[in-house]
């Protein structure tokens, strides 16, 4: 099983089976993107390959491998790739490290590219040239695309690019990769590098050792560096872009003492409300339809054990995941909103503050909130982290956050043990209450653990943090929509791969062993055995064995439990929205074992994917098991308190 | 601005005007003062983060606004960066003239 989540989510840097087609045909030219973040590289990446581009693994925001296709206009084609932005190649960042094995030719999955597209912003050319050199050493066909050209002109600038071409000894291409301006000089570069065709094999080069990692003193390299390029530009007559009077005016307000974390909390509040009220009509509609779609298909097909397969396992169990791609998908498109837009850099320098108190810092606050939809996507996202002890206790921490696998088990047990009483008015109802309560104890055991993290495993020097505050700008919708895309492939994979298996496993368990040709009364079938085994450990809990099996059945993932306890109660409608399940709920839980559970699922790592995603980021299995055992433990003690509390 | 050369390397000494010698660090500069980095107080491990961003000695940095909770954005080579105060502390800096950046 663990090969088959390898497959799905661990194609970070093309190591796995599953990305055997990443590699480019060997009779196309392979062409990769580089260049700083925030240059407009991925635009530039869209335009050129359009949906004709895939990504290798669960996309963070800006962070993974996306290849693809450039069609030129005499339908030859050209395959790209778009390498995550970089300021360097110290591979301090997994970022950098798998830039730098791309463009070294080591990268598992991937040959070294044929050429290279280096995307700078040209408004502020000077640091980002810093790249220029080490590129230009690996000797491969270059083109400089100086993006942003129009901003540079409107604010100001200057820049003679013949002489900048020149001194470099580099072809340029001024472009607009929003608008699509000066595309057309990089096609023609394409079309030159699929004349020339794919290189021969060669040996792997070295970036670390030439330009890139100067040998020492450091601040000498880095600044004779600087200087030969402060020369080149000076002769170019280059004047950077005025400021961004649009981005003065803004950052004005969006980093007032009092209105910067105004309006932060004002737009976190904004997402998790678009996330469960707006993403509710879509989900709903969208569960209506797989119920009735399995109906209609079960009316048509004879009682058989295959229909039962079909419908009760595969039909249900795969739908049960189903649902959370509208809510995925609004997540998704907030946070890319919120970072194309450039707002994401100044949320994270208003929350570094926060979080370098627990002991995390700014760059750790997109993946935290990207872990309230799902801890994989955040654990990926990680990678902006620069300081590797600090990325490590940021991906622990990040399955504390209630992803919404969590809520459907949530809303079951609420609905069925919290009556609703008015708390606050209109405003705040017990059950809510309860549920924010449970939102505020997983951010709580985040905070608690990221301090200790950092004062025992992770002890070290407080890291540096520094952000680059991009200029405002419009999100191009043809970005936002192809990063959707991404995510509803990556998220139907994930459905159809690992929920698919398990809820075939899980169907399985309950037919053996076979009693007269029939399926076993639940208690005696395998998954009810497994509950009973269990049933000693968790009587303290206040569980019976029933609720074993839903917690043996949620292993792989949160959600499968409502399905499993629907199919153990024999009721009809198994979601967490059903009656009957609720009433049979009240019967074998009392309040004190309700607690419980919901406080085991607040903490216990019952996801497989996010351990696969640990032991990937990771790379090894010492992180992945210290977290599973770690918020196991977390989970018991916490919902043996619980039950005895109450 | 104007010589990318001088600017990148240690200042003669006709900037070494009474007034202007003396060294100070980022965190205290005031808003809107443009100064020159003279040196980065901090372990060669860490320094790579801020050299790769354009902070350099010799480099000119001006402060243009305060984040919410007081740590100090600087203008570097147009392009703005955050960075924590704790850090600022560790830039050693001398002033150099008044006016836009």
């Amino acid at each position: 099983m663990a090969d088959l989540v390898a497959t799905d989510c661990h194609a970070v840097a093309g190591r796995s089976a599953g990305t055997a087609t990443l590699d480019a045909p060997p009779d196309r030219a392979l062409v990769a993107l580089i260049g700083p973040p925030n240059s407009g590289k991925s635009t530039l990446f869209n335009r050129l390959t359009g949906l004709r581009q895939k990504v290798a693994n669960y996309p963070g925001v800006t962070v993974e491998k996306h290849v693809g296709r450039a069609r030129l206009t005499d339908q030859r084609i050209v395959e790209l790739v778009d390498l995550p932005g970089v300021n360097g190649f110290s591979a301090r960042t997994l970022d950098e490290r798998i830039t730098r094995d791309v463009l070294e030719g080591r990268a598992d999955g991937i040959r070294a590219p044929d050429a290279l597209i280096l995307v700078v912003d040209v408004t502020r050319l000077e640091p980002q040239l810093m790249l220029v050199e080490p590129v230009l050493e690996l000797g491969l066909p270059t083109l400089l695309v100086l993006n942003m050209a129009d901003e540079l002109d409107a604010r100001n600038g200057r820049l003679d690019d013949g002489v900048l071409a020149h001194r470099l000894g580099v072809e340029t291409a001024r472009t607009n990769a929003r608008s699509g301006h000066g595309l057309e000089a990089v096609r023609r570069f394409l079309i030159d590098v699929a004349d020339q065709g794919p290189a021969a094999p060669r040996s792997p080069r070295d970036l670390s050792r030439s330009a890139a990692r100067p040998p020492l003193p450091i601040v000498e390299a880095f600044a004779s560096r600087r200087r030969r390029i402060a020369g080149i530009v000076d002769e170019a007559s280059y004047r950077p872009a005025g400021p961004s009077k649009l981005s003065e005016r803004l950052d004005s307000i969006f980093l007032h003492r009092v209105w910067g974390p105004v309006v932060f909390l004002a737009l976190a509040v904004l997402v998790f409300q678009a996330i469960f009220t707006w993403a509710t009509p879509l989900m709903d509609g969208l569960e209506a339809l797989i119920a009735s779609s399995g109906e209609a298909m079960a009316a048509r097909l004879p009682e058989s054990w295959f229909r039962s397969l079909l419908i009760d396992g595969v039909w249900a169990g795969v739908g049960s995941v189903l649902v959370f791609l509208p809510q995925i998908l609004v997540l998704f498109l907030f946070l890319g909103i919120l970072e194309d837009s450039g707002y994401m850099a100044r949320a994270a320098v208003i929350a570094d503050r926060m979080m370098y108190r627990v002991g995390l810092q700014g760059r750790a606050f997109l993946p935290l909130l990207s872990a309230y939809a799902c801890a994989v996507p955040a654990i990926l996202s990680a990678r902006t982290v620069e300081n590797e002890r600090d990325r490590i206790a940021t991906i622990f921490v990040a399955p504390f956050m209630t992803c919404s696998a969590r809520l459907p088990v949530y809303a079951l047990l609420i609905a069925a043990f919290i009556p609703e009483r008015a708390i606050l008015g209109p405003v705040l109802g017990t059950r809510a209450a309860t549920l924010l309560g449970l939102y505020l104890l997983g951010a709580l055991a985040a905070v608690v653990t990221a301090f200790a993290l950092k004062r025992t495993f992770l002890r070290g020097k407080a890291s540096a943090f520094l952000m680059e505050l991009p200029p405002y700008r419009l999100p191009s919708p043809r970005s936002l929509a192809l990063r959707l895309v991404d995510r509803t492939r990556i998220f139907l994979r994930r459905a159809g791969r690992i929920i698919l298996l398990v809820t075939v496993v899980l169907w399985g368990m309950t037919q053996v062993p076979r009693i007269g040709g029939e399926a076993p009364p639940i208690e005696e079938s395998v998954l009810g055995r497994s509950g009973q085994v269990l049933e000693p450990a968790i009587r303290p809990l206040g569980f019976d064995w029933r609720i074993g099996v839903g917690l043996v059945s949620s292993l792989a993932a949160r959600e499968v439990i409502v399905g499993t306890l629907g199919t153990i109660y024999g009721v009809e409608d198994g979601s967490e929205t059903s009656m009957e399940l609720r009433a049979r709920l009240q019967r074998d839980l009392d309040l004190g074992g309700a607690i419980a559970l919901l406080v085991f699922f607040a903490f216990a790592l019952q996801c497989m994917s996010t351990v696969a995603v640990m032991r990937r980021e990771t790379a090894g299995w010492k992180w992945p098991l210290l977290q599973w055992g770690y918020m196991l433990l977390l989970a018991y003690v916490g919902a043996l308190a619980a039950n005895w509390l109450i | 601005m104007t010589d990318p050369v001088s600017r990148a390397t240690r200042p003669g000494p006709d900037a070494a005007l009474a007034d202007f010698s003396a060294e100070l660090r980022l965190v205290d500069v005031p808003l809107m003062q443009v100064v020159e980095l003279v040196r980065i107080d901090l372990p060669e491990d860490q320094l790579e983060p801020l050299l790769e961003r354009g902070v350099l000695p010799g480099c000119r940095l001006c402060p243009i606004r305060r984040s919410p909770f007081g740590d100090p954005i600087v203008r570097v080579d147009g392009s703005l960066l955050a960075l924590r105060r704790e850090m600022a502390g560790c830039l050693c800096v001398r002033r150099i003239a008044d006016g836009p950046h």
